[in-house]
């Protein structure tokens, strides 16, 4: 399975400086994922979304206010 | 002919100018190392500065993701509005368009299949180092750009030939341009992966090492694998200064700043090329 379109997901909110803590399913509406892949984005569960194959950039962009730093 | 006038190096961070207050001590030590280089750069007078960057997954997506790319607008983003993140204000910086469609045709010619771009937007990649190196945004930039991002990405040993090609680009220009190359990136860290803010000043003490003694082709023969699992994902960017190390081969580098900043998530190091 590719994980495009999860970095789509993320790529779409990066470019809009949009940052979330989660994403649910009722902002992932015409997004081509799987279970698991909305499950971590629902659940904001970085290392899922890095080990699903989510650029780490991007998850840094988007998740900006879950790091300490 | 034109003629090469400065070579060097800096690492980038959004927290170099998102989180002013941070880490004074390290800041005013690293930005004292900016402060010197921009004085060299000055006296150096250049008329275009070449930048070897890398994009942040904010121009190039993976619907589109090219290895290098030239980007021959006459003006580039650095930053957008909308990247407020940085705390720099928007502006535009002048390109190098004709440089820049001249490199392309060339690379064409000489092997190097380079993706072009009219339009491109930069976040800290370009717009935090041009923030304190060049802050008149009166001189122009032409931006090579290699993909250090998103994997696969090529090798080091490529990027080594790319900058050797661009050098003898430059020399063989027809005007009397001065022309600097200023490389940005590294040195370790790790972004957005699950051990993030982690930093080996070990690994990078060599890389400084390695540049300040002429021996910087050796860093030519990293393998990806040797830098993600020394340097981090963000070391990967050393792809940037590898470029500008092999426009001044066999040339001494001197370290004007290094500081491993905890809050800015990155080993900083600033190098001036003995050119």
């Amino acid at each position: 399975m590719s994980d495009y379109h999860l970095n789509r997901v993320l790529y779409d909110r990066a470019r809009e400086h949009k940052m979330a803590e989660s994403i649910g399913p009722d902002e992932l509406a015409g997004y081509d994922l799987t279970a698991e892949e909305r499950a971590a984005l629902a659940a904001g569960d970085l290392d899922a979304l890095f080990r699903l194959g989510a650029n780490p950039y991007l998850i840094r962009r988007v998740f900006r206010r879950r790091y300490a730093l | 002919m034109a003629s090469l006038v400065a070579a060097c190096m800096t690492s980038h961070a959004p927290n170099m100018t998102a989180t002013p207050a941070a880490a004074p001590e390290q800041r005013a030590r690293f930005l004292a190392g900016l402060a010197e280089m921009r004085r060299r750069l000055v006296a150096a007078r250049p008329d275009l500065v070449i930048m070897f960057v890398n994009d942040h997954v904010q121009n190039f997506f993976y619907d589109n993701l090219p290895a290098y790319c030239v980007g021959v607008g006459d003006t580039h983003w650095a930053p957008k509005g909308a990247a407020s993140f940085l705390k720099i204000p928007q502006r535009q910086v002048p390109g190098a368009g004709a440089w820049g469609k001249a490199l392309l045709a060339a690379g064409l010619e000489a092997g190097f299949d380079l993706a072009v771009s009219h339009d491109l937007e930069f976040w800290d990649d370009v717009s935090v180092p041009a923030h304190f190196l060049m802050p008149e945004g009166t001189l122009p930039i032409l931006p090579v750009l290699t993909n250090c991002v998103a994997p696969p990405l090529p090798t080091p040993r490529r990027s080594w030939a790319l900058g050797q090609f661009i050098r003898r680009f430059v020399d063989a220009q027809p005007g009397h341009e001065r022309v600097a190359m200023i490389a940005t990136g590294g040195i370790s860290h790790w972004i957005g992966v699950p051990n993030t803010g982690h930093i080996s000043p070990e690994w990078d003490r060599w890389v400084l090492d390695t540049i300040a003694d002429g021996r910087g082709e050796e860093l030519a023969g990293l393998t990806w694998e040797q830098i993600e699992r020394d340097g981090g994902n963000g070391g990967q960017e050393i792809r940037n200064w590898i470029s500008v190390l092999a426009a001044v081969p066999g040339v001494k580098g001197e370290v004007l700043a290094y500081e491993p900043v905890k809050e800015w998530l990155t080993g900083c190091g600033a190098v001036w090329m003995q050119v």
